[in-house]
């Protein structure tokens, strides 16, 4: 089953652009979208989440059209924010509660849901917004520059989910064009 | 999807200590400048003047603007105009300290507001309230001009049907009903502004 689609997606702006991309995602496989810096990378997470609309191209989440249909595509997908959740305890258990309403959620079992994703993932401010992101059921997971290790043990946890992740990777300078001259005689 | 439910979540979420304290901070602040400068604002349009401008404002405000632009708020599942209706009930509800402080001032100082001019003073800060709204998702020259539109308009709404009618219940009418308008499609226009903004790292 096909969860997350990119078709020629792009963002472009001023001050930004984020590099053309597309790909297919289905339930349990794993994809990663490089762009060339960590605010094209950004970007292009809160595209695939239907946060930003694209400029080019089109992103589906399952049959939702993320620029006609948000709400639907936003329904089933949990948005992971570089940045993460800086909040204390407290405001943690507060957002919990916010998203349980906001989902129309059982906020004691989206309390209990968000417990035992930080008690396999940790405590820390990004294992914390990916707790959030799964307090609802989603189909797909975008995760903005994850560190190192975190797929494998998300992977763990939400076994049918697709998992789309970004990535920022300098763009490698082209060769020097005497090198790409055939070689004199 | 319950909206109903979102929509109180977000207007909870707004609605904290601190927006306790910001309410009765305005309106004592408000009560102060109509208690002390009673001599100086006279005009009977001033108490609409001065809820339009400070209506407009205070939605105008760049941590409002922060408030509101924070990602968790476009990550949820609702369309803009369903964001725009939770996101204006906080603003609104503070705008209100303008008027009710205004009023307190001139009290105390011994000239009350008649119940006519009080509900003008409340339409012109809700309108000029949510018309301000959409300067939250501006920046720079067309935010100030939003605040600037809201004030005037704020102000408008509520000084045309008094000056033009000698009646005050037609007038109160009037201005009830041109509020509504303005406030509609100010909200209208919020919900347009959400729904095209892109929060964009």
């Amino acid at each position: 089953m096909i969860v997350l689609r990119a078709v020629e997606a792009g963002f472009s702006r001023d001050d930004l652009t984020v590099e053309t991309f597309s790909f297919t995602l289905r339930a349990g496989e794993s994809v990663c979208v490089v762009q060339p810096n960590a605010r094209a990378a950004s970007t292009a997470a809160r595209m695939c989440a239907a946060i930003v609309k694209p400029s080019t191209g089109t992103i589906f989440v399952g049959e939702y059209e993320t620029r006609l249909q948000p709400p639907e595509a936003k329904r089933r997908v949990g948005f992971v924010d570089a940045a993460g959740f800086e909040g204390d305890d407290h405001a943690f258990r507060c957002e919990v509660a916010f998203r349980a309403d906001v989902w129309n959620l059982d906020p004691s079992a989206a309390q209990e849901r968000a417990r035992g994703v930080l008690a396999t993932l940790g405590g820390g401010a990004y294992e914390r917004a990916i707790a959030l992101a799964l307090v609802a059921d989603v189909a797909a997971v975008v995760l903005d520059r994850p560190a190192p290790g975190v797929l494998e043990r998300l992977r763990g946890l939400v076994p049918l989910a697709g998992i789309a992740h970004t990535r920022a990777a300098p763009v490698p300078a082209l060769p020097e064009p005497a090198l790409l001259l055939p070689a004199a005689r | 999807m319950n909206e109903l439910r979102a929509t109180v979540a977000i207007v909870r979420r707004h609605i904290d200590r601190r927006f306790a304290w910001d309410f009765v901070a305005h309106a004592v602040l408000v009560g102060a400048i109509a208690f002390f400068f009673a001599r100086l604002l006279t005009a009977w349009w001033t108490p609409l003047a001065v809820a339009s401008a400070l209506g407009a404002a205070m939605a105008g405000e760049r941590s409002l603007a922060r408030s509101l632009r924070r990602l968790t708020f476009f990550a949820m599942p609702l369309y803009g105009r369903q964001l725009a209706r939770a996101h204006a009930v906080a603003p609104s509800l503070m705008a209100l300290s303008v008027p009710l402080g205004y009023a307190a001032g001139a009290a105390l100082r011994g000239a009350p507001l008649s119940p006519a001019l009080l509900l003008a003073t409340v339409l012109a800060a809700l309108v000029a309230t949510l018309v301000s709204l959409s300067s939250v998702f501006r920046d720079g020259a067309r935010a100030a001009l939003y605040v600037a539109l809201a004030a005037t308009l704020g102000a408008a709404v509520t000084v045309a049907p008094f000056a033009l009618e000698d009646s005050v219940a037609r007038a109160s009418e009037l201005a009830i009903a041109l509020a509504a308008i303005a406030g509609f499609f100010a909200l209208r226009a919020f919900g347009e502004t959400l729904a095209r903004y892109d929060p964009i790292a």
